[in-house]
């Protein structure tokens, strides 16, 4: 017997674990959680982006102009946060050879 | 029959009115229920991590799944560097699936239906997050509000859009669970209504869609901890590696 049967069990098992930590995911549950994630992403960051304008205008007495405009840069904001983390996911994607050209992945 | 689907959201006290100053710290309903899920939590733990066994027995299994289901997704979307944060986000994870599991049971509460609960989370999880994130790469964490390749007109808008992302975080993450609670329960609690009112001639639609949702709630109930957690880990590990 060369070997312990045991161990290289264990070695096998120890590489696939870094292996695994290595390349982030691939059998991932998570992609609900992603499609959850993107809808709450996009209305909370207006939200924020509201309160934002609207502490602006009561601490400086310029009653609707912050708010105005702290709405828009929210709406921004959050449009940017969905492209984001689909970016993210799209990366992760393109990684285990799915399309490398998404249209995500350019922008 | 409750004809408000919204009254099983109520909080009441149970047993005397205690002050604290200003404030209201009485015992109540939601307090019973995060007693109760804490303790289901350390019972459960305890009883499964008492006898390693190589042979695990229900409960030892049970811990033991949860442990490693845990474990992997933190080391997926983390990395190795967010080791030494698995008590926190397991105990985060187990709190918030306990509360929503025990708010599928009849006539229980559900903790995790009030936005104060979920936020009260949320923004500890923000606040330490940033913590650590200031820990870790000193002033340099403000980086992160500095995307690379911007050309210089655009910056103080894009840093002011990237502040904006990032306070909505423990926004999006608390209203998230609660909605998806909130919502849920509501919606259970109006066909059950349904039921009543339609009586034993068309209450079995109703009835059929009861069913339906109640097998759905319990899957919202798991996804949402799951949400809860692995944003909580990405989060973590936008502070953990700095790299944009």
């Amino acid at each position: 017997m060369p070997k312990d049967p045991f161990k290289t069990r264990l070695e096998i098992a120890k590489s696939k674990i870094s292996k695994k930590n290595l390349y982030n995911k691939k059998d991932n549950p998570s992609s609900i959680g992603t499609a959850f994630k993107l809808s709450t992403e996009l209305v909370s960051a207006v939200a924020v982006g509201t309160i934002i304008g609207f502490i602006f205008d009561k601490t400086f007495g310029t009653k609707p102009w912050f708010i105005l405009i702290f709405f828009f840069v929210g709406v921004v904001a959050g449009i940017y946060n969905v492209i984001k983390s689909a970016k993210k996911y799209a990366k992760i994607d393109s990684f285990y050879g799915s399309k490398s050209d998404d249209p995500i992945q350019c922008l | 029959m409750a004809a408000n689907p919204m009254t099983q959201f109520n909080v009441y006290r149970i047993g005397p009115e205690i002050k604290l100053g200003a404030f209201d710290i009485s015992f109540t309903n939601a307090s019973l229920f995060m007693i109760i899920s804490t303790l289901a939590i350390l019972i459960i733990f305890n009883l499964g991590s008492k006898k390693n066994s190589i042979l695990p027995n229900k409960i030892q299994l049970l811990a033991e799944l949860s442990y490693t289901f845990v474990s992997k997704m933190i080391s997926d979307t983390a990395g190795l560097k967010a080791k030494p944060y698995f008590a926190f986000i397991f105990s985060l994870f187990m709190f918030v699936l306990f509360c929503n599991m025990f708010g599928m049971i009849p006539y229980t509460f559900t903790v995790t239906s009030h936005i104060i609960v979920t936020f009260v989370l949320a923004a500890f999880i923000f606040i330490g997050v940033t913590v650590i994130g200031f820990i870790k790469h000193g002033f340099g964490y403000l980086k992160l509000f500095v995307p690379s390749g911007v050309p210089a007109v655009l910056l103080p808008l894009i840093v002011v859009i990237e502040i904006i992302s990032y306070l909505s975080r423990p926004v999006s993450l608390s209203v998230r669970l609660f909605a998806n609670m909130m919502a849920g329960h509501t919606m259970m609690k109006v066909f059950g209504g349904f039921v009543i009112s339609l009586g034993i001639v068309g209450g079995w639609l109703p009835l059929s869609f009861s069913v339906a949702l109640t097998g759905l709630e319990i899957l919202v109930a798991f996804l949402q901890a799951y949400v809860f957690a692995i944003l909580t880990c990405i989060y973590l590990n936008d502070a953990l590696n700095l790299h944009h």
